[in-house]
């Protein structure tokens, strides 16, 4: 059976899916590897010439070696958080030694369920786009493989019981019926349809209490470049360079020429100004304290982020930010913006004390938009004094927790002082001003240093951690080299032991400059992390320690030919992240009124049209008030022609399918519709009464049937057979008056049969 | 007829697979709701959705399911009894698949020994499954309801139609293989012996002349009487007859009447009995004697003297209708019409002569071990 046979295929194909989504989930692509390598080399094991399988006590105990070795690794130096990483790598492999295994019921059951965890721990473990398609091909071979292994597990059942007989009952012969192998597919594209279209709309209605977090996931050994508003210098031994496109930045200057600049465009999105010492991680400082909310307006003008900012501010250049595949309610914006355009209204929040900008609008569901920001290149005090008004004036960013960091700055701050000249140390009696000044040349001092001295790297896995010693702290003394994280950490790290108030921004850096379109393109390899510097009391200077040219170089060594291409994919994954991702209780409630509204609106206005196209039939044709019965009349007219030419199709549809029409020539078939309709009557009185003909008996052989059940209805029955004979076999044109007869006689046997059924009920 | 079209009662019924599937979705259900991962309520989604999908998919496959029961006529103990089923899809759309057909029946009397399953009925399709039945029980067996379920398309619920179509299978007693030579010794030189018919038949003896018939032997033509008289005749020989053989049960004395030996059951050597008259009637069809068969103390149809399958699916249903626990008669079940044949009498405890003519040969069941063909044992044969 070329069906029963495809369960294999489908069960191998099921539990290969699930090991690459599982490892697409965890970015481990060694596991991919070699996952891929050992279910596939399975297939040939198990089903090849040979079908081998290994023994039971070998996969007990291979399964056993498993649990137990990725247990042992978790507790040596496994942490909480890859809890379900660690489960997901022990189902993989218990998985991968059941593809090995006998195939027994049981151990196809087993391997239904490992495959469905582990999905279920990757579903845990990563929100991707590529994940979420691998999720939804593993719904749609589940179901495909669910349906076969049903067939396939009553066809062994079938056959071990007649041979559990020891010959007593012959073996089993499937019984199936014509086309079982299309009309399958068929039946599973159903209820794969089913499934989804379902499973769609319980994912819209499913109540959402939490708020979803749309991150890019991947909390595995490795990580993905990527914006995060935390920084978390344990992540991963490697970043892998994820080449999306996320968005675009045009800059226009004043004159509104576009241009690139000279310096790397910084845009932010979060700062972060705490160390978080325990979880060695930067947070930022959520406070809501004087956030402002601003709605732009519908027609696309600008709406300015403070009413404070003058009105004669001066030339203002413009940053155009176009989302490719971004879904986020974080708005990257250069440094101090003045004013923000939507391409939709929106509203959108300022934090006076960090000059953030988020969306705030409640309606999520149409994320991919595009924006413009005016700055200024050099923001002027009263601007900076405008946009921060409202911030907390307490708020310093002075002093890390870390003590061992210390007397590194200390030497740093001798070393950078002995290369070149800083300014004298501030002493009680400085002046702010002064302060300011020492801190941002102090900052560059180090930079350079920094640059000089550290190597930038993605790849960690030469610079393992070192027990009891922070990583900023390693990173300073010990190996001297990172990536950008490491280099804004350390340098905040230094500075505000040096006293100095700094801050870590997050955010992207724009350096892919595309001179035909004369824009930025925004990768999320170009995830950045920098310093800001206090230089005034609202003014910060941006200060970057990472070695610009590394970056660029990264950039250079990263670029191929599927940049061209990966807008498609980007696309695909913007529309992933908006609209599955990120859908949450407030977008859910926002469609919700969309739908209730929308309908009646819907219904509203073509019913409205409706009535004044009458009105305007009626004015045309001058009809008055007798207009409404007129329409009226036409309405009921149309809609029993209507429902006659419905009942006129059916019951030639059942006549057709009584009397065999398909050879016949449609002259034949139009004659035996009229004239042989009263057999197809008498059939169906006869099947509403329970008399069922069955097809292989001749219209006279169940006349004479039903004569031995009942004699006045099987008498009845084979005068209408004879005629029927006459009519179908005679080729001659029935007259009216023998039209006449058959339908009495048709009479007649539902005469009889109420008289039979009269009887039963005295009985 | 029984009629194919007749709506069956409909049922659903949980399955612990299902029950399981439950579970699980509501556990993936519940970290889908305290954690806000869209993908886990994407899985969830999915979860629940194929449970509704499987009752829905299976509901609309199993609509227009509609069975019936091919009755069969008889089957005998030890021998597979097989029940045919015609399932018709009366869908014109949807096939159906997966579709297991159970009898609700006595187990005492037939015994499950392989499911009739059906793969796959297409759309407007008829197919026939089979289930086999092991008889365990001699007599007559009610065929009450038969189920046709289906677990299709997901595992996760049973659903179920419940046929309502009344039937009788008469089993057969089972039949062992006696030794030929005991027939033949009693019925060697006796009064069922071999000898001529006083029908024509194919043997070289003379029996008669009759007038020619088209199609009669060229060889068989009665020259002389042709040259005599000039009308064709054709000449008639005798043929010869089987032996006789007349088979008495003796059921007379009622079951608490027989006398047993430790450990012997009374029921049980009564049905003996009857299986060494079945065995005895399947040796005479084997042989091709002619026989019959009379029950003493039990009201049977009179049967006469016949060889033949059909005669001895007769006699073995007479003796499949016994019903022991009825009010036994008196008298010995001959009747003095009775053709002449040597009479067999089999009793179930012990030999009583005087229900027979002197020149009857007695057996009693206890014997039936010592009569069996030394290489088949008690294997029973068709």
């Amino acid at each position: 059976m070329t069906l029963l046979r495809q369960h294999r295929l489908a069960s191998f194909l099921l539990a290969l899916l699930a090991i690459v989504a599982f490892a697409i989930a965890e970015l481990d692509f060694g596991m991919l590897f070699v996952g891929v390598v050992l279910a596939v080399l399975s297939w040939y094991v198990t089903e090849g010439p040979r079908g081998r399988t290994i023994p039971d006590w070998a996969s007990n105990t291979l399964v056993v070696g498993a649990v137990a070795w990725n247990g042992f690794q978790f507790l040596m130096r496994g942490e909480v958080v890859d809890a379900m990483g660690v489960l997901g790598r022990v189902l993989v492999w218990i998985l991968i030694v059941k593809l090995y295994a006998r195939r027994t019921p049981s151990e196809e059951k087993q391997r239904f369920a490992l495959a469905t965890m582990l999905v279920v721990a990757g579903c845990l473990e990563s929100v991707q786009f590529a994940f979420g398609l691998l999720v939804i091909a593993y719904t749609v071979v589940a179901v495909w493989s669910v349906m076969l292994w049903r067939l396939a597990r009553s066809a062994e059942a079938a056959r071990a019981s007649r041979f559990a007989t020891n010959g007593f009952a012959p073996p089993l012969e499937i019984a199936i019926g014509r086309r079982v192998l299309p009309q399958f597919r068929g039946l599973v594209a159903v209820s794969v349809l089913a499934v989804l279209c379902g499973g769609i709309g319980v994912f819209i209605l499913f109540p959402r209490f939490a708020e979803i977090s749309g991150g890019s996931g991947g909390r595995g050994r490795s990580s993905v470049t990527g914006f995060s508003d935390e920084i978390r210098l344990r992540r991963g031994d490697r970043i892998t360079e994820s080449r999306r496109e996320l968005f675009t930045v045009r800059w226009t200057d004043p004159d509104g020429s576009p241009r690139r600049l000279l310096r790397p465009l910084l845009l932010r999105g979060a700062v972060l100004s705490w160390y978080d010492e325990l979880g060695e991680r930067w947070v930022a400082n959520r406070g809501e304290a004087g956030i402002r909310t601003v709605r732009t307006p519908e027609d696309g003008k600008f709406a300015t982020l403070s009413r404070g900012v003058p009105a004669d501010i001066g030339p203002v250049a413009t940053a155009q930010i176009e989302m490719r595949s971004y879904a986020t309610e974080v708005i990257f914006s250069v440094y101090a913006p003045i004013a923000i355009a939507t391409s939709e209204p929106r509203s959108i929040a300022l934090d006076p004390s960090t000059l953030i900008l988020r969306d705030v609008s409640t309606d999520r569901m149409s994320r991919y938009w595009s924006y413009e920001l005016q700055v200024q290149q050099q923001p002027s005090a009263e601007v900076l004094d405008a946009l921060t008004a409202g911030s907390d004036p307490t708020e310093r960013a002075l002093g890390f927790p870390v003590e061992a960091v210390r007397p590194i700055a200390r030497s740093i701050l001798e070393e950078v002082r002995r290369g070149g000249n800083l300014p004298p140390e501030p002493g009680v009696d400085t002046s702010a001003s002064e302060r300011f000044l020492y801190g941002r040349e102090v900052a560059r001092a180090i930079v350079a240093w920094m640059r000089t001295n550290f190597r930038y790297t993605t790849d960690l896995s030469a610079f393992p951690r070192v027990e009891g010693e922070d990583p900023i702290v390693s990173f300073l003394a010990r190996y001297r080299a990172g990536h950008c994280e490491y280099f804004a950490s350390a340098l905040c790290a230094v500075l505000r032991s040096l006293e100095i108030e700094s801050r870590i921004v997050t955010g992207f850096i724009a350096i892919e400059y595309d001179e035909s379109a004369e824009q930025y393109i925004v990768r999320e390899s170009n995830a950045h992390a920098w310093v800001e510097v206090r230089t005034g009391a609202d003014a910060w200077m941006a200060v970057d320690a990472t070695p610009e040219e590394s970056l660029l170089q990264l950039q250079e060594r990263n670029r191929s030919f599927v940049d061209g291409f990966r807008w498609i994919y980007g696309r695909l994954e913007f529309l992933w992240n908006s609209r599955v991702v990120s859908y949450d209780a407030s977008t859910q409630s926002t469609m919700a009124g969309r739908v209730g509204t929308g309908w009646r609106e819907a219904v509203g206005e073509r019913f409205s049209q409706l009535l004044a196209r009458m009105r305007a039939i009626a004015a045309e044709l001058s009809l008055g008030s007798a207009g409404g019965a007129w329409f009226a009349t036409i309405a009921v007219c149309i809609s029993a022609a209507g429902l006659a030419w419905l009942i006129v199709v059916f019951r030639h549809r059942r006549l057709r399918r009584w009397l065999r029409l398909g050879t016949e020539s449609p002259i034949e078939q139009r004659r035996l519709l009229r004239d042989a309709a009263f057999y197809v009557d008498a059939l169906e009185a006869l099947e509403a009464a329970g008399f069922s003909k069955p097809t292989h008996l001749t219209p006279r052989a169940w006349a004479t049937a039903l004569a031995g059940m009942d004699a006045v209805v099987g008498e009845r029955f084979a005068e209408v057979a004879e005629s029927f004979y006459m009519v179908r076999y005679g080729g001659i044109r029935t007259s009216q008056r023998e039209a006449t007869t058959y339908q009495s006689q048709v009479l007649a046997l539902r005469a009889a049969l109420r008289q039979k059924r009269r009887g039963n009920r005295v009985d | 007829m029984a009629d194919i079209s007749t709506a069956p009662k409909r049922r659903t019924r949980i399955i612990t697979a299902g029950v399981v599937y439950t579970l699980v979705v509501l556990i993936v259900g519940l970290a889908a709701g305290t954690r806000p991962n869209n993908l886990l309520i994407w899985v969830f989604s999915c979860l629940l959705a194929a449970m509704i999908a499987s009752g829905v998919v299976s509901g609309w496959m199993m609509m227009p399911v509609r069975a019936l029961r091919i009755e069969p006529r008889r089957g005998r103990v030890g021998e597979p009894l097989l029940i045919r089923y015609e399932i018709r899809n009366a869908s014109r759309v949807i096939p159906a698949y997966d579709l297991h057909v159970v009898e609700r029946v006595n187990p005492k009397l037939l015994e499950l020994a392989g499911e009739a399953w059906v793969m796959h009925v297409g759309p407007g399709d008829r197919v026939h499954a089979e289930g086999v039945f092991r008889p365990l029980r001699r007599g007559p067996v009610r065929l009450a309801t038969f189920e046709v379920s289906s677990t299709f398309p997901f595992d996760l619920l049973r659903k179920v139609l419940v046929f309502d179509q009344g039937a009788e299978v008469l089993i057969h007693p089972k039949v062992h293989a006696i030794r030929p030579a005991i027939l033949s010794r009693v019925t060697a030189g006796g009064i069922g012996g071999q000898r001529l018919s006083s029908e024509a038949g194919g043997s070289d003896d003379f029996f008669g002349v009759r007038e020619y018939r088209p199609g009669d032997s060229v060889r068989q033509i009665a020259w002389k009487r042709l040259a005599g008289t000039g009308r064709l005749a054709t000449i008639e020989r005798s043929r010869s007859v089987p032996p006789r053989v007349r088979l008495l049960l003796d059921l007379r004395a009622p079951t608490s009447a027989l006398k047993v030996a430790d450990g012997e059951v009374a029921r049980e050597l009564e049905e003996e009995a009857i299986v060494l008259v079945a065995s005895f009637l399947a040796l005479a069809d084997r042989l091709g004697y002619e026989y019959s068969l009379s029950v003493a103390g039990v009201a049977t149809p009179p049967v006469s003297l016949r060889r033949g399958h059909f005669h001895r699916e007769k006699l073995m249903s007479v003796l499949a209708a016994i019903d022991l626990d009825a009010a036994r008669t008196t008298g010995n079940g001959l009747s003095a019409s009775d053709e002449r044949a040597t009479i067999v009498v089999v009793h179930p405890d012990r030999t009583d002569t005087g229900i027979a003519p002197a020149t009857s040969w007695h057996f009693t069941a206890r014997q039936l071990d010592s009569l069996l063909e030394p290489a088949s044992g008690r294997e029973t044969i068709a």
